[in-house]
């Protein structure tokens, strides 16, 4: 690094961070932004100067949410080098974890979009819920709904943190009575044209964010007035995620791929097989068709992670995931025929397939049954000496 | 009615591409049905291994298939040596106007008579052609689930509108399309029971056609 601030690795040093602990981090964080791990010097520095020195306004407004993002990104009892990171981001309003309450909270929501307008974050956790005509949600005597409209459309982005604000994660899961929706199909519906960044799973990854802040805030990604960059742009995907942390699936990277071309299966709970590590596919994995960075990037300050714990993946980075992945110990989403089956979970698209291909062979066998005895086998019967059409035009006087 | 059976029905580029498709839609469904659920350990990589070959074999040989009917003559009619560009005998012929519901009598046992047919009957031909869009389907939703493809814009255009047509936004879940890639393969193991009945009701001449290049009949 260029130069050093003293004050800012003494702030390391109390967070228990060594220097190189730091500069490791900021190596990950260059990897998984795509970048050479020569720019992790870049990365540095630029954290570095901003960390106590620049202050970029944000919001972090909560929808039909749980608040697992919130406690994902806080980690408040392990306070490591994201943190660092995050700091550089002044929340003036994160209803969970901030001082003020009641009016003086909405005075810092709406005068942080005031004051900084077009040029603040606004970090959007949970659901957008449109049942009961935004109803479904109120807050401070108001509709959730309300609150984006006023706010979004002045935000330089808008950054989806977990599966509910992508596309309304498990609230939209069938039959969705609260009208659940991601903020980015929202938005698009009332025409506000704000950039949404979209980061799934459930809870968020941290580690997701801060990649998002470094590039976004300290590269360049938004520039100085507040406009999302094309550089920032054309690494999302036409879903509006970062396809440097999208971009491929949990079974390309997964640990456990050499048992799965080996075809080394757990098939059962408590068995051999599964105290041996072997891949979690036939228990339901949804890993081939999950799109994230976790075997990577990992959870827990890089501890651990979902399939390195020994549970299947359950594609809480997918589209839908609950309707798409449930049951999750099973292979396939079950497949109820309108009302029919749904109630009692559905069938195994197996089932359903030799169910019509049986029937299909049975009506065949019978067929063949009234063929032989209608003496059609062998020979034969006689061909038609002309077609019925004629026989009917020709019965009637006409021609061909 | 039985028909007298002649090479010309079916000349020898079409024996042998009948045969590669036998054998690719084998090797398929038998590597396909392990994808779906391993039932027994040890064989993923050989089965996605075979799968990937016979996929490339059976679009190669489909394809093929298609310009061979322009270029080759096959016999236009049953119990006949006379030959057509083979194309002209895949689209409807004269011998098959007004003919669909007669067929679908026959076949419920409300009509006597054999209808008269052209080189296929009617329904013969609609299910013959259907195995065309029905084998490039398979193929592309192949492609859909495959890691190498599934991100190439046309691939991803089709996961994500089957996604939605099965949960409305579905966004790019793959899940939806796997569940059509496996149903894709019933409607075609469905289609080769029909056929494999319908073809060798009467007797076995057709077979031994088709597979030894054997005439039978009266020569």
């Amino acid at each position: 690094m260029a130069h050093e601030d003293r004050a800012f690795y003494d702030q390391l040093a109390e967070r228990g961070v060594t220097r190189r602990g730091f500069l490791k981090f900021c190596g990950s964080v260059a990897a998984m932004l795509g970048l050479s791990e020569t720019m992790a010097p870049t990365i540095a520095g630029a954290v570095e100067a901003a960390a106590g020195s620049k202050l970029y306004p944000a919001v972090w407004l909560n929808g039909g949410a749980c608040t697992g993002c919130t406690e994902s990104a806080a980690q408040s009892t392990y306070p490591d080098i994201a943190q660092i990171v995050l700091d550089i981001l002044s929340l003036n309003y994160i209803e969970t974890v901030m001082m003020a309450t009641g009016e003086d909270a909405d005075k810092a929501l709406y005068q942080t979009a005031e004051a900084n307008a077009g040029k603040f974050i606004m970090i959007y956790e949970g659901t957008v819920m449109t049942g009961l005509e935004g109803n479904t949600l109120r807050v401070a005597g108001k509709t959730g709904l309300q609150f984006i409209d006023e706010i979004a459309p002045k935000a330089a982005a808008v950054v989806a943190v977990g599966s509910c604000a992508v596309d309304g994660g498990w609230v939209k899961a069938a039959p969705n009575p609260a009208g659940g929706t991601g903020i980015s199909m929202y938005l698009k519906e009332k025409g506000i044209a704000t950039p949404v960044i979209n980061l799934p799973t459930c809870p968020v990854n941290p580690e997701w964010i801060v990649a998002i802040v470094i590039d976004a805030l300290l590269l360049g990604g938004i520039d100085e007035n507040g406009k999302v960059t094309e550089g920032l742009v054309s690494k999302l995907d036409q879903f509006g995620r970062p396809s440097f942390i999208f971009g491929q699936t949990i079974h390309d990277n997964c640990p456990r791929r050499g048992h799965f071309e080996n075809g080394e299966f757990v098939y059962q709970f408590g068995s051999p097989e599964e105290a041996k590590g072997y891949c979690l596919y036939p228990v339901g994995c949804k890993g081939p068709q999950t799109q994230t960075n976790c075997p990577i990037v990992r959870w827990n300050n890089q501890t651990s992670w979902c399939v390195e714990s020994g549970a299947p993946c359950i594609g809480c980075g997918n589209f839908n995931w609950v309707d798409n992945g449930a049951p999750f110990l099973g292979r396939m989403r079950k497949i109820g025929i309108g009302s029919v089956g749904a109630q009692g979970g559905g069938w195994e698209p197996g089932v359903l397939g030799a169910i019509a291909g049986g029937a299909v062979v049975g009506a065949l066998a019978v067929h063949g049954v009234g063929m032989k005895a209608a003496g059609r086998i062998g020979e034969g019967p006689a061909t038609e000496p002309m077609k019925e059409y004629d026989a009917k035009r020709a019965k009637k006087g006409g021609g061909n | 009615m039985a028909h007298k059976l002649y090479r010309e029905a079916h000349p020898m580029p079409f024996v042998l591409t009948h045969w590669i498709n036998l054998l690719a839609m084998f090797f398929l469904t038998l590597s396909g049905f392990y994808i779906h659920f391993p039932i027994f350990p040890g064989f993923m990589g050989v089965a996605r291994g075979t799968h990937f070959f016979w996929m490339f074999v059976l679009i190669i040989n489909l394809t093929l298939r298609i310009v061979l009917a322009f270029v080759v003559k096959s016999a236009n009619m049953p119990d006949t040596r006379e030959v057509d560009l083979d194309i002209k005998n895949w689209l409807p012929q004269a011998a098959n106007r007004h003919q669909m519901i007669p067929w679908i009598k026959y076949y419920l046992f409300l009509k006597k008579d054999h209808p008269i047919s052209a080189k296929y009957g009617v329904l013969q031909k609609i299910a013959y052609l259907a195995t065309i869009p029905m084998t490039f389907a398979a193929a592309y939703t192949g492609f859909c689930l495959w890691g190498p493809t599934s991100d190439w814009g046309f691939f991803l255009a089709g996961t994500t509108w089957v996604a939605d047509l099965f949960n409305a936004g579905g966004g790019a879940s793959l899940m939806p399309m796997r569940i059509l890639h496996y149903w894709i393969m019933w409607v075609i193991l469905i289609f080769t029971a029909a056929h494999v009945y319908l073809a060798n009701i009467y007797n076995f001449a057709p077979s031994k056609m088709i597979f030894a290049w054997k005439e039978s009949g009266d020569h």
